[in-house]
């Protein structure tokens, strides 16, 4: 190999670096163009599944603005049976996203959980579709006011070892009562 | 709020070192943890050296991301948060080896070791999905190499007498360290009842 | 090196799991259904053919003072590629497998690969390797899966198979549920090794042996 300067060999090294993250970065742009329109589209999807699970048969006439005290409420969906409210609680691994419906009367219809990083088997059960994790939802149908976990003196029944996650889903659910019953006050 | 932000703060600290320690329970950085840990000194350098890199690094992608999310490229997430991690191990390197020579010395067989360390990227990556700020985010790296820290040398110490114990000849070597982890992660979990909130 | 060999290699006497212990971030973490393994060990050997391939291409074009940065940039690339695709098209595996899908970059198998082989090697020689090491890796993946989730939540197939339920095979409330936790996944793998180390040894005895005979 013949010598060359070291200012010319840094630079040889560095276009080369360059030249492959160029590469790169132009190859995830193209993926990126194709792909991103049907991510949008699956997590929009997803949301509207969910609503339609705690709102059966509800005609969903957009979002609502609303006022939240405790930071978890994300987004509120109006519709002619009540709301759905999606709140995002911190559990044991992470935020849990998840919609409520509730009522024009301040009663929970339905729970549904969008997206969750708990522990596979025990924080996860709340969200799967299996008999425990539907028992563990259904429990809130009907229920109003502010809730707690029965190890804090409630009447929920936590999944057996996932009282945070329980406590959790609890905290996001009291976060939607309290929203929508702020916005029946003023509407 | 205040209150909050620093029951939130604390919170992160603690998971981060026990209940949801970055080895034992979320199985980031395996890789060191088997490797290096064969002797309490080196994993004691090890663990140190990652510590500081991850409180870099999350620090370095916190500003990364911010400039990312400005012109939209989030796609570009991985590729450049693994750059930004190669180079600030590289700076690290260079720098300690100037001006610190001594540190070079016990830390330096380390460092490049540390850029294909999953503890590093899943710290950063986690902070953005977590929606940290800076000072959470820097949090959150520092106690998760501490965890860290805290698990290689405790299991370092009790690997250096398993290695001198009898055990069957099919489990000598990494399967006995494996389950020797195992049994760690199980005292662990105790730890996950632990949670300030 | 013959197919055959290279297949011997990448499936038991240099599995990149249970001999070079590459990779056990994932391998500990994920392997908690049948559709975990199965997706991660295909997106693993997918992202290795492609950056197997693509590195060995490049060989005699990226200088060796950079290659490490180099490897890591295209790696990274392949591994972004991957991860939009499943998030994309499917779903549920990028949901389940989080955090995890990015850190294939930091996969010491991929980047072991890449310089082991890839960067010594011609083009399809390393394709070769990346299945092959690809495949040991997944079938390792999917032999844990299976003992996890059968102990820890007593199915088979979940994610897959029944609806996604998996087939039941230990009634519920009797499976032992620290095995899906990480506890479970230090357990496993050490057994398995300690498993293959077994059968490792075996074959060579009976090789000995057959010698010794002749």
């Amino acid at each position: 190999m013949k010598q060359e300067s070291v200012v010319k060999y840094i630079l040889r090294l560095a276009l080369t670096l360059l030249l492959i993250t160029g590469v790169v970065a132009a190859a995830l742009a193209g993926i990126n163009s194709i792909t991103a329109p049907k991510i949008l589209e699956n997590q929009q999807a997803k949301i509207r599944a969910a609503i339609q699970t705690v709102l059966p048969e509800a005609n969903i006439s957009g979002e609502v603005a609303f006022t939240d005290a405790t930071g978890l409420v994300k987004t509120v969906y109006g519709s002619d049976k009540g709301y759905a409210v999606e709140v995002a609680p911190v559990g044991f691994g992470g935020d849990i996203t998840m919609l409520v419906g509730v009522s024009h009367e301040g009663k929970i219809l339905g729970v549904a959980v969008v997206s969750q990083t708990e522990t596979a088997g025990l924080g996860a059960i709340v969200a799967a579709d299996s008999q425990a994790g539907q028992s563990f939802r259904d429990q809130f149908v009907g229920l109003s006011g502010t809730l707690a976990v029965e190890k804090d003196g409630g009447e929920i029944d936590s999944v057996t070892g996932a009282t945070i996650t329980s406590r959790a889903v609890t905290d996001g659910i009291n976060a939607a009562l309290s929203c929508v019953a702020d916005l029946e006050k003023v509407g | 709020m205040e209150g909050a932000y620093s029951q939130a703060l604390l919170g992160i600290l603690f998971s981060a070192i026990l209940s949801e320690n970055f080895i034992l329970v979320k199985f980031y950085g395996i890789c060191p943890f088997m490797g290096v840990s064969k002797k309490i000194d080196t994993a004691l350098g090890m663990g140190m050296a990652v510590t500081f890199v991850m409180a870099l690094a999350s620090a370095a992608c916190y500003g990364v991301n911010l400039a990312l999310e400005a012109l939209d490229l989030q796609y570009m997430q991985t590729v450049v948060f693994i750059l930004v991690i190669a180079s600030i191990v590289q700076v690290v390197e260079m720098f300690l080896k100037k001006s610190v020579p001594a540190l070079y010395k016990a830390l330096g067989v380390f460092l490049p070791l540390i850029t294909t360390n999953c503890a590093v990227l899943g710290v950063a990556l986690v902070n953005v999905q977590a929606g940290y700020d800076f000072l959470l985010s820097v949090v959150n790296g520092a106690a998760g190499g501490l965890g860290f820290t805290l698990a290689i040398v405790l299991f370092a110490s009790i690997r250096e007498r398993v290695e001198k114990a009898e055990c069957p000849q099919a489990f000598k070597g990494f399967p006995i360290a494996l389950i020797t982890a195992g049994l760690m992660a199980l005292a662990f979990m105790g730890f996950s009842g632990m949670k300030i909130f | 090196m013959k197919f055959k060999d290279h297949v011997k290699e990448g499936l038991l006497t240099k599995n990149p799991v249970t001999v070079q212990l590459l990779g056990m971030c994932s391998t500990l973490a994920i392997t908690t259904s049948l559709f975990n393994g199965l997706g991660m060990g295909l997106a693993v050997t997918v992202i290795l053919i492609c950056s197997n391939v693509l590195i060995s291409a490049l060989r005699n074009f990226i200088p060796s003072q950079i290659r490490i940065a180099a490897y890591i940039v295209i790696i990274a690339g392949f591994v972004t590629i991957v991860d939009l695709i499943l998030q994309a098209y499917l779903q549920e595996l990028s949901e389940s497998l989080g955090v995890f899908i990015p850190l294939i970059v930091v996969n010491c198998m991929i980047l072991g690969r890449a310089e082991a082989f890839a960067s010594k090697n011609g083009v399809l020689a390393s394709a070769l390797d990346g299945l092959c090491q690809g495949f040991g890796y997944t079938v390792a993946l999917v032999v844990v899966c299976v003992i996890r989730e059968l102990l820890g939540s007593g199915t088979f197939g979940g994610g897959i198979l029944n609806n996604g339920e998996g087939i039941r095979i230990i009634p519920q409330g009797f499976p032992a549920m620290q095995m899906v936790m990480p506890v479970g996944g230090f357990l496993a793998l050490g057994f398995v090794i300690a498993g293959s180390q077994w059968l490792m040894r075996k074959l060579e005895h009976r090789k000995k042996d057959k010698e010794a005979v002749r």
